[in-house]
């Protein structure tokens, strides 16, 4: 079996055995069950809402929690010293995230048809939704490493939050006037916004264009000068003294 | 099998080196081992081996290249024990065994291993559940997955108990008998005496004596003979120099005295290592 599918699968196996998956699924559940009381425009408002939720609130924290869990139990170290490379170990990182969005569009999208009968654009949400993830796997892996600790990790990403992320939820409510969320396309969380919004409405070509190639050029950004040296200077941490 | 030549390290944020050149060769099929205190440099020599650390200075080659050289495949061939307890804490023995083993090219099948160190029985435990011991006996089983040709093993035996201790010592010596080699780190000075074909002294990142554990031993031990023997009811004590124990002085007390006990004054590692650096090994 290739060294990057035995990752993927062993990340897989322990997302299940801690219990991360479930507490996913919980967060799954209340989605659905928001989605339940709404009903028409409100509802197409608020799905890509959760798209973008899941994508970067969810992914930051499930790649922290293992990277976490990872740190604790020093497997890291006994990774590093077989075969595995550190492309492939952060690379797996990132399948596993967007695996894991994956299942959210596939649930949610289910259980919206079925107690709604609502559809959207699958073909836009999907490449959407899986370059948001990569991006904020990139990022959640990043803070997990200049965070000491699990809530160190929160702290990190509510301050992303509140800078980044709440005025594209602001904008994606409406709660922002378009004319300023035009500017915010700059902010990761709203180009992924737009990304994600294109499934339910019309968006400007450009502006989807746009947002690839800015996400795009960020991840690679992020994971060449943000992400591997930060990498390296935490395996030498975590195995020096 | 690997040679060290001039090997400086220092980490980012400390002020100054953890290693200041040293220079060691480990030969094939040897158990080679580093012997001092806790921050000596023990483990961040091991780590540089296993190209954990990479940014040292000075030259170091396994089996004739430079190890810089190497890409994964120098991970084929060695096995790495750690002192802390590394697993999975939610997963199975046998499923943290299976995951890494799924990495290698090259495996061997755990049942032997499991039994051997006693874990076979608790295979299907989470690794969470086990004991310091049973944790660090599932390191060692680690190690030995890729079947490797060289093995790192840092404090085997710290927090074992005697009798699984003795097991893994012999695991040990079986894989260098088995024409495996072998870097043993340790505190633990009678492991060393009793293990290593030679071993190295380490204190302040730098070598201070190397040699197999008897030639260090007779370079400086105390070669005496102490004899305990009864004269009239009184239980009394005399040293003699190896020179002595060939005069009629000795002689005659073995033959003239009742003998309770005959001792060499064979000197200890620990004390030959305070002898020759000056610091205690437990510091």
């Amino acid at each position: 079996m290739p060294r990057l599918t035995v990752l993927v699968k062993g990340e897989f196996d322990r997302l299940n055995k801690y219990n991360l998956f479930s507490a996913n699924f919980v967060v799954l559940l209340f989605w659905v069950l928001l989605s339940w009381f709404l009903e028409g425009e409100v509802l197409r408002t608020f799905l890509p809402v959760i798209f973008l939720m899941d994508s970067v609130m969810m992914t930051v924290l499930l790649v922290g929690a293992t990277l976490f869990y990872e740190k604790k139990e020093h497997t890291i170290n006994s990774i590093m010293i077989s075969p595995v490379t550190e492309n492939e170990y952060l690379l797996s990182k990132i399948i596993v995230n967007v695996l894991n969005s994956m299942i959210t569009v596939l649930f949610i999208s289910v259980a919206v048809y079925i107690i709604k009968g609502v559809t959207y654009n699958y073909l836009v949400l999907v490449p959407a939704v899986m370059i948001v993830t990569v991006v904020h796997t990139l990022i959640g892996i990043r803070f997990s490493y200049s965070a000491k600790d699990f809530t160190s990790l929160l702290v990190n990403f509510i301050v992303y939050a509140f800078l980044f992320l709440m005025p594209s939820v602001f904008a994606a409510l409406g709660i922002i006037s378009a004319e300023v969320a035009r500017y915010l396309i700059l902010l990761p969380p709203e180009a992924s916004s737009i990304l994600i919004s294109a499934g339910f409405q019309d968006v400007e070509l450009m502006k989807i264009l746009f947002g690839y190639g800015y996400l795009a050029v960020l991840a690679l950004l992020i994971y060449r000068y943000a992400v591997k040296p930060k990498f390296n200077e935490y395996l030498m941490k975590e195995t020096g003294v | 099998m690997i040679k060290v030549k001039d090997l400086h390290f220092k980490y980012p944020r400390n002020e100054s080196n953890t290693i200041n050149g040293i220079d060691f060769e480990i030969k094939e099929g040897e158990i080679f081992g580093f012997l001092g205190p806790s921050g000596a440099g023990k483990s961040t020599t091991q780590k540089i081996l296993m190209k954990l650390l990479r940014e040292y200075k000075g030259e170091i080659e396994y089996r004739g290249k430079p190890l810089a050289s190497y890409g994964d495949e120098f991970y084929q061939d060695i096995g790495v024990s750690f002192e802390m307890p590394i697993s999975f804490s939610k997963l199975t023995a046998l499923e943290n065994l299976e995951f890494f083993k799924n990495l290698y090219k090259n495996t061997v099948d755990v049942e032997p291993l499991l039994k051997q160190v006693g874990l076979w029985d608790d295979r299907d435990k989470k690794a969470g559940e086990y004991s310091k011991g049973m944790k660090i006996r599932l390191n060692f089983v680690r190690a030995l997955l890729n079947d490797p040709k060289f093995l790192c093993l840092d404090e085997p035996t710290n927090g074992i108990d005697p009798a699984n201790a003795r097991i893994m010592k012999d695991m040990i010596r079986d894989f260098r008998n088995k024409g495996g080699t072998v870097f043993l780190t340790s505190h633990i000075m009678s492991d060393m005496d009793e293990l290593c074909d030679r071993v190295a002294f380490i204190a302040d990142g730098k070598l201070r004596e190397m040699d197999s554990p008897r030639n260090l031993k007779i370079k400086y031990g105390k070669r005496s003979v102490k004899v305990e023997y009864r004269e009239n009811g009184e239980l009394l004590t005399q040293e003699f120099s190896m020179a002595e124990i060939k005069t009629p002085v000795f002689c005659d007390l073995l033959r003239d005295k009742e003998i309770e006990t005959l001792h060499s004054g064979e000197t200890t590692l620990e004390e030959i290592f305070i002898k020759v650096t000056g610091v205690a090994l437990r510091a």
